[in-house]
């Protein structure tokens, strides 16, 4: 099968695995890009074809379609930051991160959604950022969506989508078919796992290669540890290799110097590297209003079977709840793929229960719902902290508000379910049953005690932490990613989103980046 | 409240507030005695956990519980080293509590607790007051169950039939 990773690898490629070094190490380069992510992979394109010499770093590993296992079990550790068990500090809420070339993109489900008009003009009220009012961010969305072919999904919905769509139909609620990043999908559900075929427009096979075939440099399995800076300027970036579990292994530095650094860790990494660096903060919010859409789950067992692991991941949703008029959270409804380590972990009980709900795998249903966070006194997300060995850990207060939001979103998936012809909804909390008509799940949802570890909770969106806005006293950089104080530094990633999107991030995320490199091209080419 | 109630209070709080306070064990144990007291307590653990879900015939459930707690101590290097820390000093100190009620003559050993008393301690975490608990029994939970559901051996009984492009080797 195809595999355009070990053919440019074959064509020469500079592609070097830290962990293979043997010596302490310096590059010289134009631009040193920090993560191969949404914001890093399209940096990496644009800069390499406006003539720079760039180098990219990785913490994880130079994965391709011919390494990928359809199997959970190798693709947590290896493609997930923490092995997928990444959570936050009082690990009630888990947190998917790709940790892989491509980022997150590697990993995604490949939901394509335009940055919501509501949540841009929120950004202008609050932040002086004008794209609702200039358009500007319009002509980058469609950038995006051209180079990383993003149509709307084409083939039937998978039944576990099915059942949103039909759902919403009963009710008379709104829906939406997805737009995938995809070209030659098979439809076979994987792309949780790295996608076998290529079809996923992912950084790794879109702007990645295009990249490396420029002359790009890749170091993948390195950890950048702290940006050295004096004055307004970054004098040099020191990292280190990783092992094979991905553990920062000091026994040799490699220095960077570069003329410009890029910054497109994600929303936890990018600013635990500015924390551990001690960079200026003077608006005080670095590493600060972390997002996440906080996401609750319900269960739903149809009498059908469901095969929630089969066909795209996500092609349906519907935002009826996302923008209540009321001052109130709003959530999104999705569906995640359903493979069995994902179910097994999140679902509630042991034992002979636990059993007897992994035996009916292939008639579960399950939704999600997506909080909307980050628009709301009550909802000012979380704060990346430093641990003793540098790395972060999120702390992410849990509010009345939010719980709020939590228990009605608990009551609109299982009034969606049911009229989507469940036999039996089960909201994944700790005190909830397996209920079997609406009235009476109802009646038990009103009764759930909301609170942290009794309700499962989940996060695929990490979002903020160095966030864009006009005016420096509150972001940390600017509405071209410029850091307010480094004149040397730009970040492109999650991390700059001044609130959660109420959207799936990615298309924004590529759509930022690519205004942001636009930007720093002209700026470099002086 | 029934003795052996009182006692399993007893055993999960004394690890929460352990945990709640140093990681004293873990700076102080070998390599060696960190693997053994995971060893234990997986090997106690999983099958209460996975009852229900084991194959019934006595090998091949013994071979399910090898490939599964494998799993867990194959997987537990890639999470952070603190969590790994804090990991590790739960599992010391659930051996070391064992060990003293042993020697009290509750039990010989963890692997003779009886099944339903390994699953009430479990449970006795879930509905405690202490986030510690609470945490180790989201965090023991979820590792356990991701690591036996993991093996394609255990997928027969979900039906489970993924397509293999790359085979795992």
């Amino acid at each position: 099968m195809y595999d355009p990773i070990a053919e440019g690898l074959t064509r020469g490629w500079r592609h070097i695995d830290a962990s293979t070094l043997t010596t302490d190490q310096t590059f010289d380069t134009d631009v040193v890009i920090i993560g191969t992510g949404a914001g890093g992979g399209i940096a990496a394109e644009l800069l390499t074809q406006a003539g720079f010499k760039v180098l990219m770093l990785e913490h994880g590993a130079l994965y391709s379609s011919s390494d990928f296992r359809q199997q959970e079990r190798w693709a947590y550790p290896q493609l997930y930051q923490d092995g997928a068990g990444r959570k936050t500090k009082d690990q009630a809420i888990s947190i998917l991160q790709g940790r892989t070339v491509g980022g997150s993109t590697t990993v995604n489900w490949t939901t394509s959604i335009r940055t919501p008009a509501n949540t841009l003009k929120y950004w202008e009220q609050q932040f002086g950022l004008d794209f609702a009012s200039s358009g500007a961010l319009e002509p980058f969305l469609d950038l995006a969506t051209g180079r990383l072919n993003i149509s709307e999904w084409a083939l039937t919905p998978n039944h576990n989508n099915g059942a949103l769509q039909r759902g919403c139909q009963a009710l008379g609620w709104q829906y939406t078919v997805i737009h995938r990043n995809v070209k030659g999908c098979a439809n076979t559900g994987y792309c949780g796992m790295g996608c076998p075929l290529n079809a996923k427009q992912s950084m790794l096979v879109t702007t990645i290669p295009v990249a490396l075939d420029g002359g790009a440099t890749l170091i993948s399995r390195v950890s950048a540890r702290e940006l050295v800076w004096r004055g307004n300027q970054i004098q040099e970036l020191w990292a280190v290799p990783v092992d094979a579990q991905f553990q920062t292994d000091p026994r040799l530095k490699i220095r960077i110097r570069a003329r410009h650094y890029v910054l497109a860790g994600g929303a936890i990494n990018s600013p635990a590297l500015l924390l551990r660096s001690k960079v200026p903060d003077p608006s005080g919010r670095l590493g600060k209003h972390t997002y996440l859409h906080p996401s609750v789950i319900s269960g739903a067992l149809f009498a059908e079977a469901v095969n929630g692991h089969q066909g795209a991941p996500q092609s349906i949703y519907s935002d009826q709840f996302v923008w209540p008029e009321a001052a109130q959270a709003g959530f999104k409804l999705e569906v995640p793929p359903l493979h069995p380590v994902l179910m097994a972990s999140k679902l509630t009980g042991m034992a002979e229960a636990h059993a007897d709900l992994m035996r009916q795998f292939n008639h579960l249903q399950v939704m999600i719902a997506l909080l909307r966070d980050g628009f709301h006194p009550e909802a000012q997300g979380g704060a990346v902290q430093l641990d003793s060995d540098g790395e972060p850990q999120l702390d992410y207060p849990l509010t009345d508000y939010l719980w709020d939001g939590v228990r009605r979103a608990y009551l609109a998936m299982a009034e969606l379910q049911f009229a989507a012809g469940a036999a039996a909804v089960l909201p994944v909390h700790d005190d909830a049953q397996m209920y079997r008509s609406w009235s009476q799940a109802k009646a038990a949802i009103a009764e759930l005690p909301l609170q942290r570890y009794r309700a499962t909770l989940a996060s695929a969106h990490v979002m903020g932490g160095c966030n864009m806005s006009a005016d420096p006293a509150t972001g940390v950089v600017d509405s071209f990613g410029r850091h307010q104080q480094l004149k040397n530094l730009t970040v492109c990633d999650g991390s700059i989103l001044p609130s959660s999107l109420g959207a799936n991030p990615q298309l924004t995320i590529y759509a930022l980046s690519w205004r942001i490199c636009t930007e720093l091209i002209k700026k470099l080419s002086v | 409240m029934q003795r052996r109630q009182f006692i399993m209070l007893g055993l999960g709080a004394g690890v929460g507030l352990s945990l709640g306070l140093t990681l004293y064990p873990v700076l102080q144990s070998s390599t060696q005695q960190r693997s053994d007291a995971a060893t234990l307590v997986l090997d106690a653990l999983l099958p209460a956990l996975l009852q229900g879900a084991l194959p019934a015939e006595a090998a091949a459930q013994q071979a399910a519980l090898r490939r599964s707690r494998d799993a867990v101590l194959q997987f537990l290097p890639f999470l952070p080293r603190r969590q790994q820390a804090e990991l590790q000093q739960l599992f010391l100190l659930l051996q070391q509590r064992l060990g003293q009620l042993a020697l009290l003559g509750h039990w010989l050993s963890l692997n003779e607790m009886p099944l339903q008393s390994r699953l009430q301690l479990l449970s006795s975490w879930r509905d405690s007051y202490l986030d510690t608990l609470q945490q180790a029994y989201h965090g023991l939970r979820e590792l356990l169950y991701g690591a036996y559901y993991g093996q394609p051996q255990h997928w027969p009984a979900l039906k489970y039939q993924p397509l293999e492009f790359n085979p795992y080797v």
